[in-house]
């Protein structure tokens, strides 16, 4: 039986959240009004970095040199399936920009191959350009089984990245509080773990900083950070939710999921402790 | 202002007044509770029809140009506040006023000129029985053409309890009957101009408070992307999928043909441009393309209750029968709902009617018999209630206190229906619109199937909307804004400090006030109800086998409230709120 209510962290302020936020525009329609505003914001709310697309972040270092506000530049996104070369020099032009972070998208491919040597030259690859640079690596949760996740993990341990990454915002998957978990508790204290893709309100924020995230993407930033303030008016904001709000079973989706994957996560429906609650979809 | 003897005397806000009350809402409320003696007919010239603003209308404030119109209500017999949004109240402001308070009764029409300081009671048999947008026409060439006027039509000047007053030609004051009181004064409008620059506290200060009140408005996806594109009908979509779009009278909570009457099919079919009130960045009106005309809205809840809730799918139709409502100066909602319970009473054979769902045929001329009192509109303008028990099915007429309720089918969201069943002036989505946090997600999604919790959150919501409706802010702003950012907006304006915890108490202390007034005309727990339907599952949609939860909710409200379980506020919790003092 669940409580009737989560709670804010204690300690949480709107400060604080806001210090762990890379606030992130990756759009390809992104216009340079964008960016700019972006930066801005970033600014004004002191988050961690703004996360952007190669093309702005000779833009974004400009805006940002006087302050502690980092520029994370994406690679090899978001598919992650080009070459590690390309991934390696896409990195290192970066940061010879000002780049201070790098997400990079690991070879999901490669991966569900079980090719794992080639999954970590490649994150390898990329944080040996990086040089300085902290290295984060998308696994794109939501094309993985949660062994894979494990895999992928351990791998980019391994390779001397920084942070594991959830998702890429334009996968199958955003963020889920159980995945973070998984990844938190596969890493171990020492190495990051980003949540990112889904989270817009500072529920979903709270929910994967207590499953083990220390640093979260939103495009959703400001409002997330903004409506916090509510928080202190009512307890109910953080009212468990249905098990199956948050199951990434539930996001699971044939039409941008392989077969196997999407049959996994659906097959776990079935043996889940509360499916008696999956019963409507809302 | 005395309409009977036609005097006219001018007070001085008091600061006990402003500092416990604000404005708008929570002004009137007080004044009426104050000088209204108890069971008084609302129709009686010794009703008080109060015009309000508040304490940032007409500054730099977003939407700060609105107006409340405070009253005891023909239709519910509480205590009534009902707003409106163009520029009328920004207007009222600029010429001085923090609020109007009409007593008595005319012998003959009139209306009332305030230009700046000087204000006048003119003939108004020259506009009387004509419609809003004529009279609204007739009356700015009389006075000056950049006035405001705020008018009731011919159904407020039949007293119909279904009568709104209309500004700017569609915007409306429209719940509650309030144009019917109005018209019981033999007064047919306010004209209003102001040009005097509203002071403020801390100009510098509000600058920076209003620079970040807009760009939070501009970063927030309800009030910059879906209200501006498609106007409030975006909802017919999101409530649809939900299963909780009243149909046939309430009867079902889907409607098959709602993409039909959706916000995305008003703007590929007649949408010609956003309305913006004053102030207002948001842009949420509309203006529709009917025949050769271009006429206002429709908004939401009229298309709803002109629509889906009458089975009908005719986009054209519902926007000129919502423009007919706007011209006699009726409350769309209320006519809505009332002719879909006459519909259904026809159905079930217990009216002689032929009025069908889903059929359109004469209902446009039923408006004009509504609001001229005629036939079987004479009997619907007495709202649905009265309506149902006449033919002897009081359970088919979906309101609450006598205020129909709008387009929400309560089954569907607990918290929504119990601020509903609570609202201190009956039917109304708008005293607690939980709709935001169980549908929509604003400010986090709430599971809208559980009762836990429900009654805090409602509350919450409820001592917020009193305390905006006394600022007389628009609701809208709420999806962008926090607490805190009314009461910095306040402490600007006024220069009296207060903290957004502060401001949630003084929104306590209209709540109970309004109680207070409502236990004193005789409601208690009895009214806090809800139509039986909606303890009967709805058979299909996305909110199929599901019932509202009252009595789980309610005795735990009450509590919350300090209220005992007649639905009284306690000496203890009065005291606590400060209405002992004030």
């Amino acid at each position: 039986m669940l409580p009737t209510f989560g709670a804010v962290p204690m300690d949480l302020t709107v400060e604080k959240l806001a210090r762990m936020i890379d606030h992130t525009e990756l759009k390809p329609e992104a216009k340079h009004e964008k960016i700019k505003q972006l930066c801005e914001e970033a600014l004004a709310y002191r988050f961690a970095a703004v996360c952007i697309n190669a093309s702005h972040v000779q833009y974004a270092v400009e805006m940002l040199k006087d302050s502690d506000v980092k520029v994370a530049c994406v690679i090899g996104f978001p598919l992650g399936a080009t070459l590690s070369e390309v991934k390696a020099y896409e990195a290192k032009e970066v940061v010879r920009l000002g780049a201070q972070e790098v997400d990079m998208v690991m070879n999901i491919g490669a991966l569900r191959d079980k090719n794992y040597d080639l999954v970590k030259t490649d994150m390898e690859a990329v944080v040996k350009a990086a040089g300085d640079a902290h290295t984060k690596v998308i696994l794109e949760t939501g094309f993985l089984t949660d062994d894979e996740k494990r895999k992928a993990c351990l791998l980019a341990k391994e390779a001397g990245a920084y942070f594991v990454k959830t998702s890429t915002g334009f996968g199958p998957m955003g963020a889920t509080p159980y995945d973070v978990r998984l990844m938190r508790e596969t890493v171990g204290p020492d190495m990051g773990v980003k949540a990112a893709g889904g989270i817009r309100s500072f529920k979903d924020a709270i929910q994967v900083i207590e499953a083990g995230a220390d640093r979260l993407g939103c495009s959703s930033s400001v409002a997330v950070v903004e409506d916090f303030r509510w928080a202190q008016y009512s307890d109910i904001w953080m009212q468990h939710d249905k098990p199956c709000w948050t199951c990434p079973s539930r996001q699971a989706n044939l039409a941008k999921q392989p077969k196997d994957v999407y049959l996994y996560y659906k097959q776990r429906c079935l043996t889940c402790p509360d499916r008696e609650q999956n019963i409507f979809n809302d | 202002m005395s309409l009977t003897d036609r005097s006219i005397r001018r007070e001085p806000l008091s600061p006990g007044l402003f500092k416990g009350y604000l404005g708008g809402r929570g002004l009137g409320v007080r004044m009426l509770y104050d000088r209204l003696e108890p069971h008084l007919d609302p129709m009686s010239p010794s009703n008080l029809l109060i015009f309000a603003v508040g304490p940032v209308t007409a500054t730099s404030v977003p939407t700060a140009g609105r107006f409340a119109v405070i009253t005891k209500s023909p239709l519910t017999g509480t205590v009534f506040d009902s707003h409106a949004g163009g520029s009328f109240g920004a207007h009222l402001r600029r010429a001085g006023y923090a609020a109007i308070v009409l007593e008595g009764r005319s012998t003959s029409p009139v209306y009332l000129w305030i230009n700046d300081d000087r204000t006048e009671i003119r003939d108004g048999s020259g506009v009387w029985g004509k419609d809003t947008s004529v009279t609204t026409s007739q009356l700015l060439q009389e006075t000056d053409s950049q006035a405001e006027v705020a008018c009731i039509g011919p159904a407020g000047e039949h007293g119909v309890k279904l009568a709104a007053i209309i500004t700017d030609r569609h915007r409306a004051a429209g719940r509650g009957g309030v144009g019917a009181v109005m018209g019981s004064k033999n007064l047919k409008a306010v004209v209003v101009r102001g040009t005097t620059k509203v002071a403020v506290s801390d100009e510098e200060g509000l600058n920076k408070t209003v620079e970040r009140a807009r760009r939070l408005i501009k970063k927030n996806q309800v009030t910059d992307k879906s209200l501006p594109i498609y106007g409030t009908p975006v909802l017919v979509s999101l409530i649809n999928e939900h299963g909780m779009l009243p149909t046939f009278n309430f009867q079902e909570g889907t409607f098959n043909d709602a993409e039909g009457v959706s916000g995305e099919k008003l703007l590929e079919r007649f949408s010609v441009r956003q309305y913006h009130c004053f102030g207002c960045p948001i842009g949420c009106g509309r203006i529709s393309r009917l025949g050769g005309e271009e006429v206002g809205g429709p908004e939401y809840e009229s298309l709803w209750a002109l629509g889906p809730e009458c089975g009908i799918n005719d986009l054209e139709w519902i926007i000129t029968a919502n423009n007919r409502c706007n011209l006699m100066g009726l409350d769309t909602i209320s006519v809505g709902s009332t002719v879909g319970c006459a519909m259904e009473l026809t159905q079930k054979g217990k009216l002689d009617s032929s009025l069908r769902f889903g059929e359109t045929e004469g209902v446009l001329e039923l408006i004009d018999d509504i609001a001229f009192r005629k036939g079987l509109g004479a009997e619907l303008g007495e709202g649905s209630r009265a309506f149902a028990s006449n033919h002897g099915s009081p359970e088919l007429a979906m309101q609450v206190k006598a205020l129909e309720l709008p387009a929400y089918d309560l089954r569907g969201v607990q918290g929504h229906a119990l601020g509903s069943a609570t609202s201190n002036r009956g039917g109304c989505h708008l005293r607690s619109y939980l709709i935001g946090p169980e549908v929509m997600g604003a400010p986090v999604l709430v599971d809208r199937d559980r009762t836990e919790g429900k009654p805090e959150l409602v509350i919450l919501f409820q001592n917020l909307s009193a305390a905006m409706d006394s600022m007389v802010l628009c609701r809208f702003t709420s999806f962008a804004w926090s607490i805190d950012d009314y009461a910095e907006m306040l402490t600007n304006c006024t220069g009296v400090r207060i903290s957004g915890p502060s401001l949630l108490v003084i929104g306590e202390r209209i709540w109970n006030l309004e109680r207070l007034f409502n236990n004193r005309e005789g409601f208690t727990s009895r009214d806090d109800q809800l139509p039986p339907r909606f303890f009967k599952p709805l058979p299909e949609g996305g909110s199929r086998n599901r019932v509202v939860h009252l009595e789980e909710m309610l005795p735990k409200y009450y509590a919350l409230r300090g209220w005992d379980k007649e639905g009284r506020p306690t000496k203890e919790r009065l005291k606590r709120v400060g209405i002992d003092k004030t």
